[in-house]
């Protein structure tokens, strides 16, 4: 058969390559580790992640988090995509908001940034978990809404919410401090032992078994008097 | 222009002569900084690469005396004998106008011989409404035209050089349509236009400028040696001679040099010379490949229809009904070639593609009813066919441009492939680079 | 050289390098505005106050190509046509709310994609424009930006603060420009709000200033926007638009922000004018229903009855010789030259067909879906068979009812302007379903025997009356009905012997026009 191509033989591709070929591959590849890695906790703890939130699921959650995001390098702006890329992800157990909130604060206290801010005003879910035992020197920013649970176990560190939060926020916080900007919802500091929750609207109700200190619009509701 | 462009020189001169004087019309179409009239550029072409064009067009705008003014100043033929050539469409029309009869004389004697039309004889063809024609008759002409070949009894006579121009109106009541494989033998299809009212107003206000292409004393000797019963190609000798006189009084009379026939052979030459750079090359098969190409059935057949939800559902071959023929890439490069080569281009790029493919699918392509219904409302200035050629030229024109090394690129491979290496094809979402993989596998 | 000069001289080598793309040759020519490149309906203008706006270090033959290169790449890559530009300022728009900053940040994107294209692809001297130029306070950004992604030194400030996720964004995959012009919204929008502030506290020093130039000896690099396409290109856009939107709020969202502009830009947006009750969602179920296009009618052709000579074939021996013809066959019966007349039967014309004018009655009532909060299929539906019977050259009436008994009714009388029927259609009255026979009766006077074409969910209270009123006439109705119940049966047990009356379902989005259209297009070849 005779070469119809043979017009194109001394074509030469144009090959210049520019940084941002690097950085969009570079992210690429930090995005498909991220999404890998929390594949393997959802395969990992498929049992436990029917999620009922006790102690010890999470517990081990986190574990399987940290062993999943293990040696991967990335950054704020990485777990900011990371969000909400999972959004677009047909799959619902990647959707189940526990085990990615658990999975998004190993990241955020495993990152190499001390001061981290995403901005999750356009994410249409509310991740619960988000802060979960950030520990001293870590400052966490969140534009936006967040879920159930939010800053549980904070361990030092400084949680700013520049939205609202729902219930359990500040679970068994230990040390630290966690600002909502706008309000807060039941069993708010639910088992705190320390730290400060600050609510600049509403909180709609107070846990049991409180150490610590919560504020409401200002002022000092827990512990009263 | 410099020294080596005096045909195109010349040939600018006679279309502006005819432009200024004689088809009054509008410029509606621009390449490389020039804007021409499409009818007029493409007859001009038609008659470089000895093409065969339609022109369509309502009633008494112009459609057969473009071809008629073109033919005359390029052929260097007086307009009379280019008049008494042509042939008229009517279903009544017989082989024996068309072609040639029989000398009766000689018939009475007893013996055959052919007396040759015009038509036939001439390299100037012309014929009036074509789609009245029956097809039968149609079919007679453009075979002729393909080969160059004209039969009759038992005589032949063959055209060295010859263009064909038909007319046709729009395709409404009262007219035989012309069927697709009829139509696909034509290069291109323009559209002969209104010249818009200011323009229209000039008509008629000038003396007879066509009195200019008349000379009845050579329109007489041409009759003569026409009707001469000398060998064919003596004839023609004897032709190019009036013709030259002819040529040579207009030069004189208004300082237009027609082409000698040594010129238009000689121009032949230099188009058929003309490269093409890769941009074109590879454009025309993605061009081609949209028009051919059917995922589910291997190619395009006007009798199978792709369902909804092919992968391919954004390329033409989705919107298509038919498949493009073998004479499609010829019409687009031969034009493509005279084009550049008129324009004084060392090759032909993307723009020459882009400005001659509307008008050589605009007629070939049969779209499919939904994609022309979708269509047929919006907002244009050419009549559909051509409106739609058009569109469909630049939609693939940006995924060309959106993937022009890339594609270059996948025929290098293919090139390498054939040289014995072994590689996989470079993918890619076009049609264009399916079939480049089936050819490579070919190539194993 | 003369910079007209130069541009000549420039502008073939400039249209190769871009693929020879289909625009006029560009002009100098003083501007207003203090960009560089303005682009008006595919004309690009450069400003020659621009070229003193550069520090001497750069040759005008530089500042023209890459300026050139620049304005190009709009028409030839980003955005390329009005619904890619509409589809990028719809995902700005989602993350940004802001109209004015989310036409900002559409344009620094368009700019970013557009200037890294040529830079990717092509030899431009675009880089040392941006390391020459004066910059603003979005310049330096966007230089910012390019010193990081194209590896050179743009000489801008403050390179370091340009969000990392810019950095990273897949600026040449075009499919994914939808995505990647959410995250840079999401990315640039903090710089945008200190823009927006900054520029409303000088607002009243600088009124003149171009968008987010805060720096009156800076200029923008290009002002590509609406303006930049012709009138064909925004209608045909509109009308890709609103079919790939997810839903009417989507148009509404980003056609409405612009339908000023769009009149600005030259687009006839109903051939009102200019401001006068502009409306998206009209507009939205115009385009959609544009979609649905069916061929026009052709005059029919009949047999005449009568053979005629038709074409001549070759007598051959043994053939009857009474329709030979004498003339073309010289006089000769002899086979190869005696030549016989085929007969055809001839084709006339037949009656000049006629399309009757259209009565829609509509049920606007608050069982059928409110079109301008979610596609409605019903208003849907009746623009399909407004369109073909407009096009067909008849006229077409609106009578769009819920509880017409209590006032609540919209009548359009028999009209032949396509905005003024749809303005009808688009009224929605919610409240009860029952319509007025006397106000039918009078539309069915109004012309001569019209069709009538109803469409409704059948939840009508005085459906009796409308069933017996309907076995009445003899006009040709078709009645068209959305989702199942009890009334649509017993409407169907009634009328479906009536041969005038046609009666459709629809379920879905896809069967309305399709069904609609059949049936008109039956009409249409049957008068």
């Amino acid at each position: 058969m005779k070469n119809p191509f043979r017009a194109f033989g001394d074509y030469e591709p144009n090959v210049r390559e520019l940084p941002l070929d690097k950085m969009v591959k570079d992210k690429k590849e930090v995005m498909g580790k991220l999404l890998k890695g929390y594949a393997r906790l959802l395969t990992e703890g498929k049992k436990d992640f029917v999620w009922l939130v006790q102690n010890e699921t999470v517990e081990r959650a986190y574990v399987a988090a940290k062993a999943a995001i293990n040696g991967m390098q990335y950054d704020m702006g990485d777990i900011e995509e990371f969000c909400y890329s999972i959004e677009g992800v047909d799959d619902l157990p990647y959707k189940v908001t526990g085990p990615l909130g658990i999975y998004i604060s190993a990241l955020i206290n495993y990152a190499k940034e001390d001061n981290i801010t995403l901005n999750l005003v356009d994410l249409k879910m509310d991740i619960s978990l988000i802060g979960f035992r950030l520990p001293k020197g870590k400052t966490l920013n969140i534009n936006g809404d967040l879920g159930d649970f939010t800053g549980m176990g904070v361990n030092g560190g400084t949680l700013r919410v520049n939205g609202n939060t729902k219930n359990w926020t500040g679970a068994g916080m230990k040390s630290g401090t966690i600002e909502i900007k706008k309000g807060a919802g039941y069993h708010t500091g639910e088992w705190m032992t320390g730290g400060e929750i600050s609510v600049a609207d509403r909180v709609k109700g107070l846990g049991d078994s409180m150490y610590g200190r919560v504020y409401e619009k200002g002022n000092l509701i827990f512990p009263l008097g | 222009m410099d020294k080596d462009k005096r045909y195109q020189q010349q040939i600018f001169e006679c279309h502006d002569f005819i432009e200024d004087n004689l088809y009054f019309n509008r410029p509606d179409l621009a390449v490389k900084e020039r804007r021409f009239n499409s009818a007029l550029l493409f007859g001009l072409l038609t008659v470089l690469n000895m093409g065969k064009q339609l022109i369509m067009g309502e009633p008494g705008l112009g459609k057969t005396t473009s071809a008629e003014y073109i033919c005359s100043l390029l052929y260097q033929v007086p307009i009379g004998t280019v008049w008494g050539s042509e042939v008229s469409g009517h279903p009544e029309q017989t082989e024996e106008k068309i072609i040639g009869r029989p000398d009766l004389g000689e018939l009475n004697r007893g013996n055959e011989e052919v007396v040759w039309s015009y038509f036939a004889q001439l390299p100037v063809k012309i014929v009036d409404e074509i789609n009245r024609l029956p097809e039968t008759k149609q079919s007679v002409i453009l075979d002729g035209v393909d080969r160059g070949n004209w039969e009759y009894l038992n005589e032949m006579i063959i055209n060295e050089e010859y263009s064909l121009f038909a007319t046709a109106n729009y395709q409404d009541m009262g007219t035989n349509s012309i069927i697709a494989p009829m139509v696909d033998r034509f290069d291109v299809i323009v559209e002969s236009r209104h010249p818009g009212p200011n323009i229209a107003f000039l008509i008629g206000q000038k003396d007879a400028k066509e009195n200019l292409l008349r000379h009845p004393v050579y329109e007489q000797a041409i009759k003569e040696v026409l009707g001469s019963k000398i060998p064919h190609e003596e004839k023609m000798e004897r032709f190019d001679a009036i013709c030259n006189h002819f040529g040579r009084f207009l030069f004189e009379k208004s300082g237009i040099k027609p082409l000698t026939r040594a010129d238009r052979l000689s121009i032949k030459s230099e188009i058929q010379n003309m490269s093409f750079d890769l941009d074109s090359n590879a454009f025309i098969r993605m061009i081609l490949s949209e028009l051919s190409y059917c995922y589910a059935y291997g190619q395009k057949r006007s009798v199978e229809v792709c369902e909804e939800g092919c992968h391919y559902t954004g390329y033409m071959c989705y919107n298509v009904q038919n498949c493009a023929s073998n004479r499609l890439p010829s019409s687009i490069k031969n034009y493509c070639q005279a084009l550049a080569w008129l324009l004084g281009d060392e090759a032909v790029d993307l723009e020459h593609v882009r400005t001659i493919v509307p008008y050589t699918i605009a007629h070939r392509i049969q779209w499919k009813e939904e994609y022309l219904a979708q269509r047929e409302m919006s907002i244009r200035n050419d009549p559909l066919q051509i409106h739609l050629g058009k569109e469909a030229t630049k939609a693939i024109y940006h995924r060309y441009v959106e993937q022009s090394d890339h594609l270059k690129h996948a025929l290098s491979v293919g090139n390498r492939c054939f040289n014995g290496e072994e590689l996989e094809a470079v993918e890619g979402d076009h049609p264009i680079y399916a079939e480049i993989k089936k050819d490579m596998e070919s190539a194993l | 050289m003369d910079r007209n000069e130069i541009l000549k001289k420039i502008w073939p080598k400039v249209r190769r390098k871009h693929f020879f793309p289909e625009i006029p040759m560009p002009v100098i020519e003083e501007c207003d505005d203090r960009v560089a490149i303005a682009m008006r309906n595919k004309q690009i203008i450069l400003n020659p106050a621009f070229f003193d706006q550069l520090d001497g270090q750069i040759s005008d033959e530089e500042v023209i190509e890459g300026l050139l290169d620049h304005g190009i790449s709009h028409y030839t890559y980003c955005p390329w046509d009005f619904k890619t530009h509409l589809s990028i300022y719809t995902a700005s728009k989602k993350v940004i709310k802001d109209k004015a900053m989310a036409k900002m940040a559409t344009r620094i994107f368009t700019d970013v994609v557009a200037d890294t294209h040529c830079v990717k692809e092509i030899d431009t001297p675009l880089p040392s424009i941006y390391r020459h130029l004066k910059k603003g306070v979005v310049e330096n950004f966007t230089a910012a930006l390019y010193q990081s992604i194209w590896g050179m030194d743009l000489r801008a400030k403050g390179h370091a603060q340009i969000p990392r996720n810019l950095k990273s964004l897949p600026y040449l995959a075009k499919k994914e420009w939808e995505e990647s012009a959410k995250k840079f919204a999401r990315a640039i929008e903090s710089f945008l709000l200190d823009l927006k502030k900054a520029a409303e506290k000088s607002l009243s020093n600088q009124p003149g200033d171009a968008p987010g130039n805060e720096n009156p000896t800076s200029f923008t690099i290009c002002s590509h926007d609406l303006d930049s396409f012709s009138p064909e290109e925004i209608e045909a856009g509109l009308k890709e638009f609103a079919e790939n939107v997810e839903d009417i709020e989507e148009f509404k969202e980003s056609v409405g922000d612009i339908l000023e502009e769009l009149e600005d830009a030259g687009y006839p947006v109903m051939g009102r004018g200019k401001g006068k009750g502009l409306d998206a969602d009209i507009l939205y179920y115009m385009k959609l229903a544009e979609s649905y296009h069916m061929p026009i009618k052709k005059l029919p052709m009949k047999k005449s009855g009568n053979l005629h000579p038709h074409s001549h074939l070759p007598w051959e021996i043994g053939s009857p010789v009474q329709e030979i013809d004498v003339w073309t066959s010289f006089g000769k019966i002899m086979p190869g030259i005696t030549k016989v007349w085929e007969r055809k039967e001839g084709e006339i014309l037949g009656d000049m067909d006629s399309t009757p004018d259209c009565v829609l009655v509509i049920d606007s009532s608050a069982s059928m879906i409110n079109p301008r909060e979610d596609l409605s299929y019903a208003v849907l539906g009746a623009g399909c068979a407004c369109d073909a019977y407009l096009r067909n050259g008849a006229r077409v009436g609106v009578y769009n009812f819920s509880d017409a008994m209590m006032g609540n009714k919209a009548l359009l009388d028999y009209s032949d302007k396509r905005d003024e029927v749809y303005s009808v259609l688009c009224k929605y009255f919610s409240g009860g379903t029952a319509l007025s026979l006397k106000d039918i009766a009078a539309f069915l006077e109004g012309s001569d025997k019209p069709d009538v074409f109803i469409i409704t969910d059948m939840k009508i209270t005085n459906l009796g009356n409308l069933i017996n009123y309907l076995k009445k006439i003899d006009n040709r109705v078709t009645a068209v009905y959305i989702g199942e119940s009890q009334h649509v049966a017993r409407f169907k047990r009634s009328l479906s012997d009536e041969g005038n009356i046609n009666i459709y379902a629809v379920d879905k989005k896809e069967d309305i026009p399709k069904i609609v259209l059949g049936k008109v297009r039956e009409y249409m070849g049957s008068r």
